[in-house]
């Protein structure tokens, strides 16, 4: 990008708008959540599923699912520290495990998926469940694609202190997807 | 001949950071070939996935057109992207292809048909935008028509009830998402970089993308009038959108397309803002149009997720059978009418902020004054984008929604009508005093101060919550939002459009034609939609295929009005096409504007500047000597540094319609321009060279008179010749023919003009001149009169021969007037018959020196000299006399002259000998 000299990055700068836009889709979705939440509260929460039984979600497996993915973030962000002092196979390695662990976190919640008890065709908050971590799912996938085109090119040492940019945007993204999990294991699991 | 950017100045080898331009060598078609075949593959591959995923888990029924129908039409969408090359560079870059930051082979076009390929460069990507914008707005403004025709009298004309919810919700959803939204990124595309100083956007790839998503979106609409039309008008509630055909799963998937190339334009044109001005461009010194497209990015980049999530979960309800909007399964409708109008109340602004940035800038350029409060004018912006934040459910007051929200969103609507009043009011007071050119773009300007005016104040009355519940889904709606958007979006839209005609083509549009477009529209404007807002207080209900009887005539009258402004575009189109194709040649800076677009040529060089311009001072500061906004350095072959008061020269060529009124006329009213110089050329091929001297001279000093700057010059040669050369020579920006009308040029005859044409690379205009009033010289009051008294060297050659020596010396229109002292009785034979004869002389005279360019005019007065030459000389209050006497009689006139002449000069001639009596 042409860089002016006492300007921001224009790159990272997209890249903040383009993840203020992405909270803003996921504000929409919870909006939906919490209408229909707040549509049952003089009900009993969980709500019913169509079958009578409450819906139940696995609040354990996905706190240690949460924790992964979380620490994942730290992973990289220790990887970025490595690329600092000029330890790029640090960052390597820092991008395989953020990558692993992004990967395990979406492995896991398929599973979760294929045994949760109901579908998304149930009643409206099971399609505002699947919708929610549906839309969160597609975004770490998006995700790990960033950092895998990154890990490419950080085995073909592109990278360095001074031009990490693309880096930089991916790992902002990354720690975009897990602030997001957070909020919704929060507002959707455990609340 | 069009021109397009790049310049030829410019082209090739122009030079530009050492680096050669090198186009893309695959033709159009290679593009759109790939285009088909990836939409079509596309398509086909998510059928077979569908019928593939739903066999495998044995989902009922195999086929459903919801689901394929949605699937085939986002990847279909997507192929289609691809096939354009949207993706290559991405695409190439991820497998760690070769890339280099100087590759600018989709850099600019060299002929038309480029413009329909992809391209990286922010001009050609604002004329694309335009374009197809402006081909939505005329759908769109088909289908405004088949409902005005539909609502043309009570009962049912042609559509049935279905059809005609199609044509409103068809209508509604290509103005808003095809054309009022993007059409601003049209315009700041091409505007807004240069503004800036900078040579392109942020990211022109991105910018490229953006383009390319909304003929997706648009064709994604339109075909849904083969597969069943969506009906549930542009805000798609549910449960009527989940309803709906397969139409309304296209329109779902248009929305979330169009959604996204706002929202990447939008973060395009902030990194823009924010990254890429030039040194000195302060954020108080960027014009008032960058703040509106920043105010307006921020809005689109944080509200347009919300429309994409409603339409995602209209859509999860149509093909995936989640029950989002069932209320016996626990779903919300109204959930879905907030998440929409937080966005759609934001869309408004994002609809009307760039206009409120266009109009300041026309108003300041065209009233010749610095923009008042031009702080105020930004913080105001700002203003109205936060509190459009907060008032979205004042479109929800009867929907059943929570009533304690009622009142707050009542008092944040009206609130948001103090930032507006506050840019009202700048806008009238930069007005005020000033001195205004009544040009297009200022007629659009203030056309929409009024129309926008009227649709903010019937705003106010929706705002408010008893009114409001009174008014809701009646006409008084439609007429409100139609004088807004038709205000504050299509109004400032051509405002924009004919106010960078010149900047965008290099061409200038026609004024006459720009002006017809406007008073029709305004007038049709008013027709149409003044009258709904009775309607609606009368109770009409909007959305509806028939109407109670008694508003027959009130709904024929909108009808009418409709089609007027259906003309009206036809005329705007014209207009464009043929200006660009052959309108005369705009120099740089038409309008005299100081921002910095203005600086560079028109169209602008392929990066815009050849040197990094230095921005020095605000961009409004006119009327104050010596400020500036900021120093650019032109290229060498216009002259360096670009000086404001630059002229531009223009030829003109005629010969026997030199003197005519018709041609000084036309000069004039370019003159009035304020930037041309003026070489007159007359060919002479084997006439009188003396004539056209003096035709020269005489013309000149009229010009001269009326403060016009022009040289000429005789040729001898070919008119066709002759006037190439002169163009050449000059580097005319117009060439002016005058002619006769064909039956007496002898031009005309020989298709002299139409030669011209061929012969130069100029734009060509020619100006028809009636035979009488060539003739009759021109303008002749500006020049000083010459009063001639002769009577017995009437009708002599003499005397001809002498009043041209006069006008060859100083150019003069002259009266000859001849006292003939008659004998009694004056009705009498003897004095009717020497009245006859002088008559005759006189005409004689006056046509001999017509003919040889002289302006004259004849007079035969019956008195004797003593009586009569005081009366002429009270008549036309001559500079000069002249006596032509013959021999004795001379002295006698000339006793009688000095007697009437006052302390004008009086010169007595004997031409007695020459005339031979």
């Amino acid at each position: 990008m042409p860089k002016q000299k006492g300007h921001m990055n224009a790159a990272l700068l997209a890249m903040i708008l383009f993840i203020g836009s992405e909270l803003m889709l996921f504000a929409s979705l919870f909006t939906a959540y919490f209408f229909i939440r707040y549509g049952v509260a003089n009900e009993t929460w969980p709500p019913l599923k169509q079958d009578g039984e409450p819906f139940k979600l696995p609040v354990l497996l996905t706190l240690v699912n949460t924790l992964i993915l979380v620490a994942s973030s730290f992973v990289l962000w220790w990887g970025e520290k490595r690329l600092a002092v000029g330890d790029n196979k640090g960052l390597i390695r820092g991008l395989w495990v953020t990558i692993l662990m992004g990967g395990t976190f979406l492995i896991v919640q398929l599973n979760e998926y294929a045994h949760l008890g109901f579908t998304p065709q149930d009643r409206a908050f099971s399609g505002a469940f699947y919708t929610l971590t549906g839309f969160h799912g597609a975004h770490v996938l998006v995700g790990l694609i960033l950092l895998s085109l990154c890990l490419k090119r950080a085995y073909r040492n592109d990278f360095s202190h001074s031009y990490n940019t693309p880096l930089t945007a991916a790992s902002y993204y990354w720690h975009f997807v897990d602030i997001v999990w957070v909020l919704l294991f929060f507002l959707v699991y455990v609340i | 001949m069009a021109t397009h950017a790049p310049a030829p100045a410019h082209a090739p080898g122009g030079g530009h950071g050492g680096h050669e331009h090198h186009e893309d060598p695959r033709p159009v078609s290679y593009w759109w070939i790939r285009a088909f075949y990836g939409t079509v593959g596309a398509v086909l591959f998510s059928f077979l996935l569908l019928f593939l995923l739903r066999s495998i888990f044995g989902f009922e029924p195999l086929y459903d057109g919801a689901v394929y129908g949605g699937v085939a039409g986002l990847l279909g969408g997507i192929g289609f992207l691809w096939g354009m090359g949207c993706f290559d560079f991405w695409l190439h870059w991820s497998k760690g292809g070769d890339i280099s930051k100087e590759d600018h082979s989709f850099h600019g076009v060299s002929n038309w048909k480029q413009y329909f390929r992809l391209n990286t460069d922010h001009k050609v990507i604002g004329i694309q935008y335009l374009a197809m914008t402006l081909f939505f707005m005329v759908c769109g403004g088909i289908m405004a028509l088949l409902i005005r025709t539909e609502l043309a009298a009570p009962g049912m004309q042609f559509a049935d009830g279905e059809t005609y919810n199609g044509f409103l919700s068809m209508h509604a959803t290509l103005m808003i998402f095809v054309f009022a939204v993007p059409v601003f990124g049209g315009i700041a595309n091409y505007v807004l970089p240069i503004m800036l100083g900078a040579k392109d956007m942020a990211f022109p790839r991105l910018n490229a993308l953006s383009f390319w998503f909304l003929p997706v979106a648009g064709f994604l609409f339109l075909a849904s009038v083969f597969t069943g039309m969506f009906s549930s008008a542009w805000t798609a509630y549910p449960p009527l959108a989940s309803q709906g055909t397969m139409g309304q799963t296209l329109f779902e998937l248009g929305v979330q397309f169009a959604g996204a190339s706002s929202i990447a334009t939008a973060i395009n044109f902030l990194a823009t803002i924010v990254t890429m001005r030039a040194p000195g461009m302060t954020i108080w010194r960027m014009p008032i149009l960058a703040w509106a497209t920043g105010v307006t990015s921020v809005l689109a980049v944080f509200a347009t997720p919300f429309i994409a999530g409603s339409q995602f979960l209209t859509m999860f309800d149509r093909i995936m059978g989640t029950n989002f909007f069932v209320p016996d399964q626990g779903g919300d409708i109204i959930m879905y009418q907030h998440i929409f109008w937080f966005y759609s109340h934001p869309a408004v602004y994002i609809m009307l902020l760039p206009g409120f940035g266009i109009i300041s800038e026309v108003i300041a350029t065209f009233a010749r004054k610095p923009l008042f409060g031009y702080r105020a004018m930004a913080f105001s912006m700002v203003a109205i984008a936060v509190l459009g934040f907060g008032v979205w459910a004042h479109h929800m007051f009867v929907s059943g929604m929570a009533a304690w929200l009622r009142v707050p969103m009542m008092v944040t609507t009206i609130i948001i009508a103090v930032p507006t009043g506050v840019k009202m009011w700048s806008w009238l007071a930069t007005l005020w005093k000033g001195k205004l050119h009544l040009k297009t773009p200022m007629l659009w300007a203030l056309g929409f101060l009024f129309t926008f005016l009227i649709g903010g104040l019937s705003g106010v009355f929706n705002g408010i919550v008893p009114a409001d519940i009174q008014v809701s889904d009646t006409y008084f709606v439609t007429a409100h939002l139609h004088y807004v958007l038709y205000g504050g979006t299509v109004y400032t839209v051509f405002a924009g459009l004919y106010y960078w005609f010149p900047k965008m083509t290099g061409k200038m549009y026609n004024e006459r034609l720009g002006q017809w477009h406007f008073w029709l529209t305004f007038v049709g404007t008013q027709i149409t939609f003044f009258p709904m807002h009775w309607q609606g207080l009368q109770g009409m209900p909007r959305r509806v295929a028939d109407y109670d009887p008694r508003f027959a005539t009130v709904n024929a009258i909108e009808t009418v009005g409709s089609y007027m402004l259906g003309i009206a575009t036809i005329i705007f189109f014209y207009n464009m096409v043929v200006s660009w194709k052959s309108g005369p040649k705009a120099p740089w800076n038409p309008w005299r504007g100081k921002t910095l677009e203005w600086m560079v040529s028109s169209p602008p060089p392929l990066f815009n500047f050849d040197a990094v311009p230095q921005v020095v001072g605000g961009p409004y500061q006119y009327g104050i000597p010596d400020a500036r906004h900021a120093v650019v350095f032109a290229p060498e072959e216009f002259g360096g540094e670009l000086k404001e008061d630059t002229r531009y020269p223009v030829v003109v060529v005629a010969n026997q319609t030199l003197t005519s009124q018709t041609l000084i006329d036309e000069i004039r009213a370019r003159n009035a321009d304020g930037l041309w110089s003026f070489e007159l050329v007359v060919p002479v091929e084997d006439g009188d060279r003396v004539i056209a001297q003096r035709r020269l001279a005489t013309t000149l000093a009229i010009l001269a008179e009326y403060g016009v700057s022009a040289t000429g010059r005789v040729a001898d040669g070919d008119v066709v010749e002759v006037a190439a050369q002169a163009a050449t020579a000059a580097e005319a920006h117009e060439v002016i023919v005058a002619t006769l009308p064909l039956s007496e040029s002898a031009w005309m005859r020989s298709d002299s003009v139409d030669k011209i044409r061929k012969a130069t690379a100029a734009p060509i205009s020619h100006v028809l001149v009636p035979a009488n009033d060539a003739r009759a010289i021109a303008g002749a009051s500006a020049l000083p009169l010459v009063m001639v008294v002769a009577t017995d060297a009437i009708g002599a050659e003499a005397l001809a021969t002498l009043v041209r020596a006069r006008a060859d010396a100083e150019p003069a229109r002259f009266t000859v007037v001849a006292p003939l002292d008659l004998p009694d009785p004056r009705w009498g034979t003897e004095a009717t018959e020497l009245r006859r004869q002088a008559g005759e002389g006189m005409t004689a005279t006056v046509n001999a020196l017509v003919n040889t360019g002289v302006a004259v005019e004849g007079q035969v007065m019956d008195d004797a000299p003593s009586v009569a030459l005081p009366l002429a000389v009270g008549a036309y209050k001559p500079s000069r006399i002249i006596i032509a006497g013959v021999n004795g009689e001379a002295r006698a006139l000339a006793e009688a002259a000095e007697a009437a002449a006052g302390d004008v000069p009086v010169e007595t001639v004997n031409i007695g000998a020459a005339a031979g009596a």
